[in-house]
């Protein structure tokens, strides 16, 4: 694609993905209004005389119109001020910015050693299709779509750190008695790397284990399902036929078939993305996490209703990011696309 | 493998016999999904008669018991019997997971009827709107949502089936835009049906295959996602013997080795998600065109 | 000796029906032909005739439900039939090469043609590179393609029809087969394209002296460019000979409907010649396939008709065709 049709493509995208974030905005800034809450009483505490109710009522704004509210909202929003969280009392801004690289961190390793399971499995199912390899292979995904994260995380706990011992408890990224390195990246594995911080390294590694695996093998379900899925096309397809009956070998029609069904695969682990998000999050309060996930459900179950906001709004600029990234991705890679 | 039941003339019975094992040959993997669903279905009507224990009665004397011949799955911090819990737990799972599949059915196949046929405007806003939804993860927002309305059966179902109408809204408006040009379709306008008519009573039926598949698949999600909100203590409260409630208490007691309060539940959990899941991968299977055959 | 002989191939669809019932489509029922080096024989039928799967199940490329239950088909004095999958890999692209109908779709969507051609080479032989595309740039020169350099590196969606039809055939014939099966080359191409191409081919199998088995519907292709011709229905060979002689004094009732019902363009591609419905594969009469339609049939047709020989390398499966001393 050239680069002139490129750019335009690319600003479209991102006005149209204005109308979208600005109704998230909205609706995130009507969610504190559902089911009667009143976000006074909750600041203010069940012991607040009238005189300080009406104090703040009047500091946040609550005795305007509604629009006016939205719109003043709305300012505060593109300055970069979401609010303070009342459980803390810190902005959330700052707040959310701290820990999202703790959750990047697990997402990254989630999905990437999910995918590094789910893609060969998949691959090698279609191949085998009808083989027993693909039988018990569809069954195990299907398990994968069955288990509950949360149970997964505490199972794996009971197992391997309760009977065996193997791993460390599931408190946190680092263990209690190991000093974390200072923040480079925000992920105490690397910057314990990159500091020579054995120790911490050791131990940040030892705990990410278990949610890690915990991630991937949730996300390897439908990655597995739907690399196989893709794979069986392409392997029915006539470019395939056709190369059998030139006699290619059987590595280089599999080195074929992968190179052909990466590109539908890899949209679709960015499709994942958003789901794993939530997965991500459960691991997250299981394992004392400290990331956003752990920070958002809370947020949400206590009612902190700023975090609660600006949580959600992280979720969505996120998420449209990831399908941006992915469409743009699929333009570059899919010759065919410009055909189509 | 020659499972063929043959005679000269087949009697009735060898004729169902053989529809059966033709039909299960399709999909295995259906066949055990609709096995494994009938003994929990069975289990949810019958169990709490045959079982006979209070789910609710704190056994004082045995709080926290493990395993045993008295409590087959041990008891909990309160007291009350494991086993007990998880066999009414099942009528839960299935009391929240099947009306909130129906809510989403009620909800997603008229909007998709009306999409696919009439198209335009509504159309385009109804996708924009299901786009703008994609972007959250369905857990959040469910969660989000029950928490602000409050924990209750209604709106954990309403919540659910909600966020669950997209899917077959999707799939319902493929399978109408597939079959709007179709003679079925066209001899129907012709014959000067009126627009609901031949939405329901023509385009309905035959819109409707592509949903069965799904309605196991979202079945299976619904039962997860319950049991998610009430792990997470938005949803149903104990004492109500529910198996995400169940996990949620017996979380905190897995680090001491009191296994059994939260393992019980999640493999009954587990089962139940397992068979719904089997029985719709096995169905899209057979519904969907994909009997397709790899290379040798 | 033959190059390529097929004897009394049978080629079964098993399947198991809703009510757990064997149903069995018997798609090719007893084919039997012979090809010698440097011959090209055209195979021509009404669609479900069974030509394709005759190519699919020389080449051993059947997929299940379809299985080869029955016959032999041997090549260069090797049997096929009961050859290991490796071996008779090692022969596909290599000595039996094949171009089908759909070459756009065939090629490999995200490799330049460039090097797809090399890769079938490297699959066969050992070669350097830069050889092995020096080669493949012959080749297309060889098939037409103007500009081969700069073709090379195109993208298979970047082509025409023709283009791509072209690059197909340079992909076969790159390791000079001594069998080149062509499934409907020129089919959904333009008519001037066709002709192109047809004559193309036509000229390079002749230097190359490699045998020919062409598969089409159009009687006109054959008419201008095989040397002998079989006539297929319902799965079998019903005439088989010399393409003047075939043509020129049909004896096989089918044969003649065919002629008849095509008259200026010669393609079957649109009617179905003689009266009737497509021959039911799960259930076809036991006799001589044709009898629903044919104008001729009478109760010895209830049997297995007799292979007569009407004149010299000239057969039909009929008990009515008629012997001629001279064709």
């Amino acid at each position: 694609m050239s680069g002139s049709s490129f750019l335009r493509f690319l600003l479209r995208r991102v006005f149209l993905t204005l109308p979208l974030l600005l109704g998230v905005v909205f609706v995130t800034f009507m969610l504190v209004r559902i089911g009667g809450h009143d976000p006074v009483a909750l600041l203010a505490g069940p012991t607040a005389t009238g005189p300080q109710i009406e104090a703040i009522t009047r500091e946040l704004g609550l005795d305007q119109p509604l629009w006016k509210q939205f719109a003043l909202y709305l300012a505060h929003l593109l300055q970069g001020d979401i609010g303070q969280s009342w459980v803390s009392g810190r902005p959330v801004l700052q707040e959310i910015g701290d820990r999202l690289p703790i959750t990047a961190e697990l997402l990254f390793w989630g999905i990437g050693f999910g995918a590094l399971i789910g893609i060969p499995v998949g691959l090698r199912a279609a191949k085998d299709h009808g083989s027993l390899f693909d039988h018990v292979s569809r069954v195990v995904s299907l398990l994968g779509f069955s288990i509950p994260t949360y149970w997964l995380g505490l199972a794996a706990l009971l197992i391997f750190f309760y009977l065996l011992g193997w791993a460390p408890p599931g408190m946190g990224r680092i263990s209690l008695m190991a000093i974390p390195p200072p923040r480079i990246t925000g992920s105490y594995l690397i910057d314990g790397l990159l500091t020579l911080n054995w120790e911490a390294a050791r131990s940040a590694f030892a705990q990410l284990v278990l949610p890690v695996v915990c991630i991937a093998i949730v996300a390897a379900a439908p990655i597995i399902k739907q690399t196989r899925a893709i794979a069986l096309e392409v392997w029915s397809s006539d470019y395939v036929r056709y190369a059998q009956a030139s006699g290619l070998n059987s590595g280089m029609l599999r080195k074929l078939v992968l190179r052909n069904s990466l590109v539908p695969v890899t949209t679709f682990i960015g499709t994942e993305v958003t789901g794993l998000i939530g997965t991500t999050s459960l691991i997250e309060y299981v394992f004392a996490w400290g990331g956003v996930g752990q920070y958002g459900l809370n947020a949400i179950i206590q009612g902190d209703f700023s975090v609660v906001q600006g949580y959600v709004l992280t979720l969505a600029l996120f998420s449209v990011i990831v399908f941006l990234i992915v469409d743009i991705a699929v333009m570059w890679l899919e010759p065919r696309a410009a055909m189509r | 493998m020659t499972m063929v039941v043959t005679s000269a003339t087949p009697s009735r019975v060898e004729r169902i016999v053989n529809r059966v094992i033709g039909v299960s040959r399709r999909s295995v993997v259906a066949s055990i999904g609709v096995v494994i669903l009938s003994a929990f279905a069975l289990i949810a009507i019958f169990g709490p008669a045959l079982v006979g224990v209070d789910p609710v009665h704190p056994y004082l004397d045995a709080i926290l018991a493990p395993p045993s011949g008295r409590f087959w799955f041990g008891t909990d911090g309160n007291g009350m019997d494991v086993f007990s819990r998880v066999i009414y737990g099942t009528r839960f799972a299935f009391g929240i997971a099947l009306p909130a599949v129906a809510v989403s059915l009620l909800i997603g196949v008229p909007i998709g009827l009306v999409c696919g046929y009439i198209g335009g405007t509504i159309d385009e806003i109804t996708m924009r709107v299901m786009d703008a939804v994609r972007i959250f993860p369905t857990i959040i927002l469910a969660l989000a949502v029950v928490a602000a309305a409050g924990p209750s059966l209604i709106n954990v179902v309403l919540v659910i089936g909600i966020l669950d109408a997209p899917v077959f809204v999707r799939v319902v408006r493929a399978e109408v835009l597939a079959l709007r040009s179709s003679t079925l379709v066209e001899s129907a306008v012709a014959a000067g049906n009126p627009t609901w008519r031949i939405l329901f009573v023509h385009l309905l039926p035959n819109a409707i295959q592509g949903a069965t598949a799904q309605v196991a698949v979202r079945a299976a999600w619904a039962v997860r996602i319950s049991a998610t909100l009430a792990f997470l203590g938005v949803g149903i409260q104990p004492p109500t013997p529910e198996w995400g409630a169940m996990i949620r208490q017996g979380a905190e007691l897995m680090s001491g080795g009191q296994w059994w309060v939260a393992v019980f539940p999640g493999c009954a959990l587990i089962l139940l998600v397992f068979g719904f899941n089997l029985l719709g991968d096995g169905l899209q299977d057979i519904l969907d065109p994909r009997r397709k055959v790899s290379a040798r | 000796m033959s190059l390529l002989q097929v004897d009394n191939l049978h080629t079964h669809f098993v399947t198991r029906d809703r009510d757990n019932q064997v149903r069995t489509a018997t798609a090719l029922n007893g084919v039997s032909f012979a090809l010698a080096d440097g011959e090209v024989l055209g195979l021509v039928g009404e669609t479900g005739a069974g030509k394709s799967l005759t190519a699919t199940s020389i080449m051993g490329l059947l997929r299940p439900p379809a299985r080869i239950v029955e016959g032999r088909i041997s090549f260069g004095g090797r049997t096929l039939t009961d050859m290991p999958p490796d071996e008779l890999n090692a022969l596909r692209g290599n000595e039996i090469a094949i171009v089908v109908q759909s070459p756009k779709t065939s090629l490999d969507p995200l490799m330049r043609i460039g090097d797809q051609i090399v890769r079938v080479i490297q699959a066969h032989r050992r070669m350097e590179r830069t050889e092995a595309y020096q080669r493949a740039l012959k080749m297309l020169a060889a098939v037409g393609i103007p500009d081969p350099e700069r073709r090379a590196q195109a993208l298979p969606h970047e082509l025409s029809g023709g283009m791509a039809q072209r690059v197909l055939i340079a992909m076969a014939l790159i390791n000079e087969p001594r069998l080149l099966v062509a499934d409907e080359p020129t089919t959904g191409l333009d008519v001037t394209v066709q002709a192109q191409i047809l004559d193309m081919l036509r000229r390079l199998v002749s230097e190359m002296g490699m045998a020919s088995l062409v598969i089409t519907h159009d009687l006109g292709i054959v008419a201008h460019y095989c040397d002998r011709v079989a006539v297929m229905f319902a799965g079998r060979i019903v005439e088989i000979g010399p393409t003047a002689a075939v043509f020129g004094n049909p004896a096989h009732p089918y044969t003649r409907a065919l002629i008849g019902s095509a008259p200026e363009n010669f393609s079957l591609a649109a009617g179905r010649p003689g009266r009737g419905e497509p021959p039911n594969l799960y259930a076809l009469p036991p006799g001589c396939h044709y009898v629903d339609r044919c104008p001729l049939a009478d109760s010895r047709c209830a049997q297995m008709p007799p292979l007569v020989s009407v004149s010299a390398g000239h057969e039909a499966l009929c008990h009515k065709a008629t012997v001629t001393t001279h064709g």
